[in-house]
């Protein structure tokens, strides 16, 4: 168990995808204008690499490894449509708002990358916690943006007015240079924080 | 491992079967979820449309396709027509925004309702919540117009740094006013 633990909790901060990895980062701009939109985004994504990641460890002695990069984005695209058709029928507010976004997942670099890198070498239990782990990762990651630009940007978190209704709101923060500037400033704050944790242990 | 897998497998034959497997598998599973779904798909989209137009017109007791125009609804309170229900479109600036308006029969907004858009989440989808959405409530055609002065009450003040969208959402208004006073003329 304590194996599968490290496999799960590696993506939260030491392999952290989007502030170590430096993946994704296309989303992580375009979707963290909002909390809700953020964590929305990222539930799905940490449903999706979870998913492909247990497909590809199941059929990684039947795929040849010529063709394994087609193979691993329609698998990909097949779980994304399916999860587009589902969510178009029993959630369809939601699909609403996802709409646009819910197509990109199929080409982040993230799940892909975990495919290759993880779940094509490894058994199906343990591809099946490191999809959980860099989703989970991936969620919090984006969760801290949305939060962050929507209050410096909006004055409100999940659409509730936290700051004095006379906030000047950041406009930056809200579009894409602003979310830049962020994402490079919680980069260097996970460095310290993993140099830290190593240090300590 | 790698090297033997190769020599094994490595024939364009064997690839290409490999390939063609994977995407008849992937196209089955999508063809069976699509048709599991379609009515449900089907039936939400049309609760959808209903509880927009019931949101648009509040007070109508029935929505019935208007003669003639397909995608018209005429909104109806004890058999007396209220409003016309309208979908219009125009470009913004993250592509087509799709809204519905509902007119009275004297050419004035009632309410409107965007139904798709592209636009930036916290800035230009602003468009479709206060205080910009009730300045259209009972203007006309004329008054369509985005204006950046705070004090000119008569127009449409811009969404601060959402002055593209601002626009376009005015612009699809007022072509659905247009056509419907197109019609109402032609009618008479």
């Amino acid at each position: 168990m304590h194996k599968f633990w490290k496999i799960f909790i590696k993506g939260f901060v030491s392999e952290n995808p989007i502030f170590v990895l430096a993946m994704s980062l296309c989303p992580a701009l375009a979707v963290t204008t909002s909390a809700a939109n953020a964590i929305t985004m990222g539930l799905s994504v940490m449903f999706v690499i979870t998913a492909n990641n247990v497909v590809v460890s199941f059929t990684r002695k039947l795929i040849n490894p010529k063709v394994r990069i087609p193979i691993y984005i329609t698998s990909i695209a097949t779980i994304v449509t399916v999860v587009q058709l589902l969510l178009q029928a029993f959630l369809p507010l939601l699909y609403r708002e996802l709409d646009v976004y819910l197509a990109l997942i199929v080409v982040f670099a993230i799940i892909l990358a975990r495919a290759e890198v993880f779940a094509s070498k490894n058994s199906v239990i343990p591809s099946f916690f490191d999809g959980l782990g860099m989703g989970f990762g991936f969620t919090v990651a984006m969760l801290i943006i949305g939060i962050i630009r929507e209050l410096l940007g909006n004055g409100t978190v999940f659409g509730y007015e936290i700051l004095w209704s006379s906030y000047p709101s950041v406009l930056v923060m809200i579009l894409p240079p602003g979310g830049f500037i962020l994402i490079g400033y919680l980069v260097g704050a996970t460095k310290i924080l993993n140099a830290y944790l190593e240090k300590r242990s | 491992m790698q090297n033997d897998h190769e020599n094994k497998n490595s024939s364009i034959f064997k690839i290409t079967l490999n390939l063609t497997a994977v995407c008849l598998v992937s196209g089955i599973i999508i063809a069976i979820v699509y048709y599991l779904t379609l009515a449900t798909i089907e039936r939400r989209q049309l609760e959808i449309r209903n509880s927009t137009m019931k949101n648009l017109v509040p007070n109508a007791d029935n929505f019935i396709p208007a003669e003639k125009k397909t995608d018209w609804f005429k909104a109806v309170k004890k058999g007396e027509l209220i409003a016309y229900i309208v979908p219009s479109e125009s470009k913004g600036y993250g592509g087509i925004i799709k809204l519905l308006t509902a007119i009275t029969p004297d050419g004035k907004v009632l309410n409107f309702s965007i139904l798709d858009s592209k636009e930036t989440p916290g800035l230009g989808d602003r468009a479709s919540k206060e205080p910009f959405r009730s300045q259209f409530i009972g203007k006309s055609a004329e008054n369509m117009i985005v204006t950046k002065d705070p004090g000119n009450k008569n127009d449409i003040q811009a969404i601060s740094g959402a002055t593209i969208t601002s626009r376009a959402v005015t612009l699809g208004v007022k072509k659905a006013i247009i056509q419907i006073n197109d019609f109402l003329q032609k009618a008479k």
